[in-house]
Order: structure tokens, then C-alpha cells, then sequence
């Protein structure tokens, strides 16, 4: 057992109905970091996640969570905000998240105290008596992700926290993470949007049809991919072309093509030696939703290869 | 977070109490409740059960009375002819006990009194002692009619000249009130017993059918699931419709014991003979010490097969099975207690579904007190297993952790970390 990982799994299985949806997972999140479970929609994050938790169990393989083999264990030092959203609706939001500090551990009367002051701390100083019913959509999710940190877990587990949210709300839950990190808790989310990881994540594993694809930090899966040139000639002509890499493709904007492992000088000096001069250049590194669309366009490819060999 | 580990045990008993909190505030404080709690005043249908049962046990306790006459030798035939030919005017169900005849020993009084001893199974309802153109007729709280009968019956014997008119015996009438109570006591006890629990569990534990869907349709599934063991969830849920259920009990017992002062003497004295074996304050604790097995029971089945149901009309579907049974078993408990020493009272006090009711039955019947030890233990068992197999389902079935089995644990996996 490793002690600088707050989770770890090796070689997660599930099958559901005879499919196999989570194909030999493996995770491991360090202490105090903020970990990122990338995947397009279907590859397994979610099951993922509740194996990690133990709301399921996994058909094979094997995980840890804050050093316990059972993660029923460590349970009071968990957070979880699933992706199904829920509260009771006749709840008081006060209540509910005293309520969901109460499943985890903590005695009702703290859980009332802090339950004000985070919901006060969120915006929500208003609605601190107000029912579940009558917040919306998005003020219930803040509330119920309040009650996932009100007994100061030493691990949150998010599942898409960002859906559902709109951008005010998202920044603030941006804000709460980093503020739980600063505390000294593990984060570990889910998520579909490339923006609040590449912000948020220390490190992040890319599933995709239930096998991970990627295992690293964001530089790293940027780093996947070649840097890009844009090209912006001083005026438009079909010859340029023949200067460029093969790759090179022209849009409104110019001409954009991978750097190749030489640099982008030998193109340079061909295009100045046959005339064409330079209105604009920039090299890029590319970013993690490239970097994504890449791995899981491969992962995609890899699959359909292996069902049409299978068959 | 936690800075000081605790148990596995304690820790979910407690979070088990936070469910059960959770779930008892929600169904008390609303404004159905108050609905809820004045509901058995719509529920006339249940007299109905309750009339049909009540004849099956009257029956069986009739069969052990007698109305008992203390007369010399010589007056006895023409008595009995006397008793055939009156009886033959009764229609059959209501004809007076079988007569039993004994001859007059030193003191007939004290002989009269002691017939209201239970011997041998067999009770009196009235006594007749003395000349019979002056007889004593004893009879107890429910024996009125019988005592009448004998004063008819002395009359009767003592008349051959059936053109005579003028009266020749004057009986005196005396009520006496027992001292022990009566097999026919017991029969009432064991009935109010097995109709009460019955009623009671069904009604109340009804209500844990749908706490589970309720969960599924909040979506607070996955937040309980993640925090708490599936079979704390139940059990926290079963314990918070129970505290509403004792509410309930405690409402209507509260308003049920205030009805005995206002009822006429005559009525006061014959609820005063329903005396169960084991002795009234025991038999109270007994009869709640069950109704709380049977609750907690009944409750577990209907919570696990309604964590299964999604949609209202699965629920309905799947509830309505669950009520037959227990109207069977009631059934079954009530004609165990009628015949408490035979065979079918045996298993009903031991088929976990049936036990409680036959068991409260049993504790009107019979005094011995180690049973309802070994009893409460056996179905306190029943409820652990019921609440695990219900939880165990819902793992497989709702919450799709596939491969876990329903009985004994999972197969360990490798849990060692590359």
C-alpha cells in the first residue's frame, strides 16, 4: 500500500448485463492533489467512481481508498456528490447538509453551525431556512455539494460537479475545490468539459470505452500531441502549399500545419526563397480537449479495429 | 472529518439512528399524519375480519363451558330431561352450555364457587346450589344468560303437571367475580392478542412499502449508498416508520384505556375476566414486545420488495402478495390459539412470519415465560435476515453491483496494490 496515494485501483472490471463497461481501470491519486477522471459520455467514469467508493462492487480487481482495502472504512473521510443530484424536498437546506455531515460522522449540532456559515460563505445566507423545493436547480446543487464538505473530508470525490451549473456558479465551485485542496483534502471529479480540468487538475486519467487511456498530468497529454505553426502569408497564392508540410491546411485565418520534428525553419526558408513573405507566424502547444479528442478518437479507432478482427 | 476512528458497529448504528431521525421527523411532522392517525375510524372493513374471527375463538371457548347444577341423587334425571327439553327450544347457536351435574357435598355453596375454577380445560358460567323451590344461582361476568337458564331449568324439573301455572321455584340471582382467570379468558385474551398484532403490524408496516422508492425517486440513493452500509439504510428506515408507528399505538392505546371507565358496570366486569395466562402487566409487555417483532418483520419484507418496485403501480402489485400472506398467517395464529396445545399451534409459533401472532396468543394461553425468550430472539433473527436479504436485493437489483450474492460474502478480491 502506497501512503502518498489517497486512491488507488488496479485492474478495475465491471460488467453489466454480460457488457463490459469498466475494462481493467487503473487509478492512483496522490495525496493533496486534484485528480481528473476524463471520458466522453458512456466510457465508465461514473461506475468507476462507485466502485472506487464502494456503492459497487468492482468484478475484478482491486482498490484502496485512504489506505483502507474496504472503502466503507474510510467512509467519515469521504465526500461524494453523485451525479444524480438528490435531497429530500421538504428538507430545510440547513438541515440537509447538517443531514449529509450526519451520515459521514459529524454530530448535527456542528453540522448545523457549519452548514450556515458554508452556505452563508457560498451565497446562500438567504436560503439557509428555505426548502429544498422552493431553491433552484442550481442553488440545490450548490447546497448538496456543501453537504459533501461540511464534515471536512480528507477526500472529495465530485462526480460532473459542473453540469447543471451556469458560469457564475461554476467559477464558484472552481473556487470551492481549490479552497478544499488548500485545506488539504484530495479531489478526485469526473468530468466531460476539457476547460475546468485543464484549470483545476494536478493530474487526470482519460477513460474511454472502459479502459483508461491516459494516466498523467495535463502537460503530459499536451505534450502528446506535436506543437502546431500558423502560418499567415502577406497575400494569398496556391503555391505556397508546395513549401509546406504535407499536413498543412489553409482556412480564412491562413495556413496551419504540425511542427516537424526539425522546427519550422526549412519551411520558412523556402517560402521567403520563393517569395512568399510572412504576415503572421505562432506556434502553439496544443490543448487538453485536442489532446483528448486525439486519445479517445484512437481509443475509438483501437476498438472498432479489434471488433472487426473479432469478427 | 473523524478524530477518532470508531467501530464498524457503532458507526452504523449511528448512522442507522440519523436515517431513522430523518425518516420519523418526515412522517410526523406533516400535516397527513394527523390523517394517518385517525385512519382506523375509516377502517370499519377490519371489524368485519376482526366479527369473523371472533367466532372462530368463541367457539372454541364455548365448547369448554358449562353451567353447572349442585342437586341431590334424586332430582337429578328428571333435571336432565328437564335440560333436553328446554334446550330443543334454542336454536343451535344459541343454546346454553352442556350441563354439568353434581351431587350436593357438604358445603354446597363453597362447591358452587369452586366450579368457577378452571378444571381441566373446563370453565362454568353459572352454578345452581340449594332446593330448588329456593335455588342460589352463581354466575360470573358473561353468564347472565346462562344463569337465567338455570333458574328456568329448576323450574322445569320441579314441574310434572305441565297445566300447572303458579311458580314453584324462586331463584336468587348472585354475580360473583372470579378469582383466576378463566379458559374462556384466556381464548378472549389470545384473540384480542392475535387480531390486535395483526391488525396493527398490517396497517402500520404498510407504510415502509414505499420509503425505498421514495429514496430512488429523490435520487438520495446514491448519497446514502456511498455513506452508509445498504443494510443501515433499511434498518434506519424500519426504526424511523416504527417511532411513528409507536405514536400511532401509543395515540389510540392511550384513548382505548379511557373507554373502560365509561363503559357499564356490567360490560367493565366481563372485560375484567379476559385474563391471558401469563398474568395482565407481563401479557401488556408481551403483546408489545411482539407487535414490534411483527411490525419490525412484516415492515423488512415490504421494504425490500418495495426497494424494488420504481413506479406506484409495481408497488401495489408487489405489496398486494405480502398482505395475503399475512392474512393467512393471521388466520392461521387465530386458529392455533384456539387449540393451543395441538400441532398447528406449534408450527404457527415457529414459521417466523406467524410467530408473533401466535406467540401473544400463546402467552394468554399458557403462563410459562422462557418461551417468549427463546421466541423474541428467533424472530429478532428473522427481522436481521429479512432486512439483509432486502438489502442484498436491492444491491443486485437497483443499484446493479452484479455479481454480490444474495447469501453469505462476496468472493474476496485481490486487494493488493501494483
Amino acid at each position: 500500500m502506497d501512503n502518498h496515494l489517497a486512491v488507488s485501483a488496479s485492474g478495475l472490471i465491471k460488467n453489466f448485463g454480460g457488457r463490459r463497461v469498466v475494462d481493467g481501470v487503473d487509478i492512483a491519486v496522490p495525496k493533496g492533489a486534484i485528480y481528473g477522471v476524463l471520458g466522453p459520455n458512456g466510457a465508465g467514469k461514473t461506475t468507476t467512481l462507485r466502485m472506487l467508493l464502494g456503492i459497487i462492487e468492482p468484478d475484478g480487481g482491486s482498490r484502496t481508498l485512504l489506505g483502507h482495502d474496504r472503502p466503507r472504512d474510510a467512509s467519515d473521510r469521504v465526500g461524494y456528490l453523485p451525479e444524480e443530484r438528490g435531497l429530500y424536498p421538504a428538507m430545510r437546506a440547513k438541515e440537509a447538509v447538517a443531514f449529509m455531515g450526519a451520515l459521514r460522522g459529524l454530530d448535527l449540532r456542528t453540522g448545523r453551525k457549519r452548514a450556515v456559515e458554508l452556505l452563508e460563505a457560498a451565497g446562500l445566507g438567504h436560503a439557509v431556512d428555505t426548502k429544498i423545493r422552493k431553491l433552484s436547480k442550481g442553488m440545490a446543487q450548490l447546497v448538496q455539494l456543501l453537504g459533501s464538505v461540511v464534515h471536512q473530508p480528507d477526500l472529495l470525490v465530485l462526480d460532473e460537479p459542473f453540469s447543471g451549473l451556469d458560469p457564475v456558479n461554476q467559477e464558484r465551485l472552481e473556487a470551492l475545490i481549490l479552497a478544499e485542496r488548500d485545506r488539504g483534502a484530495t479531489v478526485l471529479f469526473s468530468t466531460h468539459v476539457m476547460a475546468h480540468a485543464e484549470r483545476l487538475c494536478d493530474r487526470l486519467a482519460i477513460i474511454a470505452g472502459g479502459k483508461r487511456r491516459f494516466e498523467g498530468t495535463v502537460a503530459d497529454a499536451r505534450g502528446m500531441l506535436p506543437m502546431r505553426a500558423h502560418y499567415v502569408p502577406e497575400r494569398d497564392d496556391p503555391t505556397i502549399a508546395q513549401h509546406l508540410p504535407a499536413d498543412a491546411r489553409h482556412d480564412e485565418h491562413g495556413w496551419s500545419f504540425e511542427v516537424p520534428d526539425g522546427g519550422v525553419e526549412q519551411a520558412l526558408s523556402r517560402l521567403i526563397g520563393a517569395g512568399h513573405g510572412i504576415a503572421g507566424l505562432s506556434i502553439e502547444r496544443p490543448g487538453l480537449h485536442d489532446a483528448f479528442v486525439r486519445i479517445v478518437g484512437a481509443a475509438g479507432h483501437t476498438a472498432k479495429a479489434a471488433t472487426e478482427h473479432t469478427a | 472529518m473523524s478524530a477518532h476512528p470508531i467501530s464498524n458497529t457503532r458507526r452504523t448504528i449511528r448512522q442507522a439512528m440519523t436515517i431513522a431521525r430523518r425518516d420519523f421527523v418526515a412522517t410526523v411532522f406533516t400535516p397527513t399524519f394527523l390523517l394517518f392517525l385517525l385512519s382506523p375510524l375509516f377502517t370499519i372493513g377490519f371489524g368485519l375480519v376482526g366479527g369473523m374471527g371472533a367466532s372462530t375463538v368463541a367457539s372454541g371457548s364455548s365448547e369448554k363451558t358449562r353451567i353447572v347444577a349442585i342437586v341431590p341423587s334424586a332430582q337429578q334425571d328428571a333435571m336432565r330431561s328437564a335440560d333436553a327439553r328446554l334446550r330443543d327450544a334454542f336454536a343451535r347457536g344459541d343454546r346454553p352450555p352442556l350441563l354439568a351435574i353434581e351431587a350436593p357435598g357438604t358445603d354446597p355453596e363453597a362447591q358452587a364457587r369452586a366450579a368457577f375454577k378452571s378444571r381441566k380445560g373446563i370453565d362454568a358460567s353459572a352454578t345452581l346450589f340449594g332446593d330448588l323451590t329456593h335455588p342460589t344461582i352463581l354466575y360470573d361476568g358473561q353468564g347472565r344468560a346462562d344463569a337465567r337458564y338455570l333458574a328456568s331449568l329448576a323450574e322445569a324439573t320441579l314441574r310434572t303437571d305441565p297445566a300447572q301455572t303458579k311458580p314453584l321455584s324462586t331463584a336468587t340471582l348472585s354475580s360473583i367475580a372470579r378469582a383466576a382467570p378463566t379458559e374462556s379468558g384466556h381464548k378472549q385474551a389470545a384473540f384480542i392478542a392475535v387480531f390486535g398484532i395483526f391488525f396493527l403490524a398490517l396497517l402500520l408496516a404498510g407504510q415502509v412499502v414505499g420509503t425505498m422508492m421514495e429514496e430512488r425517486s429523490n435520487k438520495v440513493v446514491e448519497v446514502l449508498a456511498a455513506a452508509v452500509p445498504l443494510e443501515a439504510v433499511f434498518f434506519g428506515k424500519l426504526l424511523g416508520m416504527f417511532g411513528s408507528a409507536i405514536l400511532f399505538v401509543g395515540f389510540w392505546t392511550t384513548l382505548v384505556t379511557q373507554i373502560g371507565g365509561i363503559l357499564p358496570p356490567r360490560y367493565a366486569t366481563a372485560i375484567g375476566e379476559i385474563g391471558p395466562a401469563v398474568g395482565a402487566p407481563m401479557f401488556f409487555l408481551l403483546f408489545f414486545a411482539y407487535f414490534a417483532m411483527a411490525y419490525l418483520l412484516l415492515g423488512a419484507v415490504f421494504l425490500g420488495v418495495g426497494a424494488q418496485a420504481s413506479t406506484a403501480r409495481e408497488l401495489q402489485m408487489m405489496s398486494l402478495p405480502i398482505t395475503i400472506i399475512q392474512v393467512a398467517m393471521f388466520g392461521l395464529a387465530l386458529k392455533a390459539s384456539a387449540a393451543p396445545d395441538s400441532m398447528l399451534a406449534k408450527v404457527v409459533e415457529i414459521f417466523p412470519l406467524s410467530s408473533p401472532y401466535a406467540m401473544a396468543a400463546h402467552a394468554a394461553n399458557q403462563p410459562e415465560l422462557w418461551p417468549h425468550v427463546a421466541a423474541l430472539a428467533w424472530q429478532a433473527l428473522w427481522v436481521a435476515i429479512a432486512i439483509t436479504v432486502g438489502a442484498r436485493a436491492f444491491r443486485r437489483g437497483v443499484l446493479q453491483s452484479g455479481s454480490g450474492r444474495l447469501f453469505g460474502r462476496r468472493k474476496t478480491v485481490d486487494m493488493s496494490v501494483s
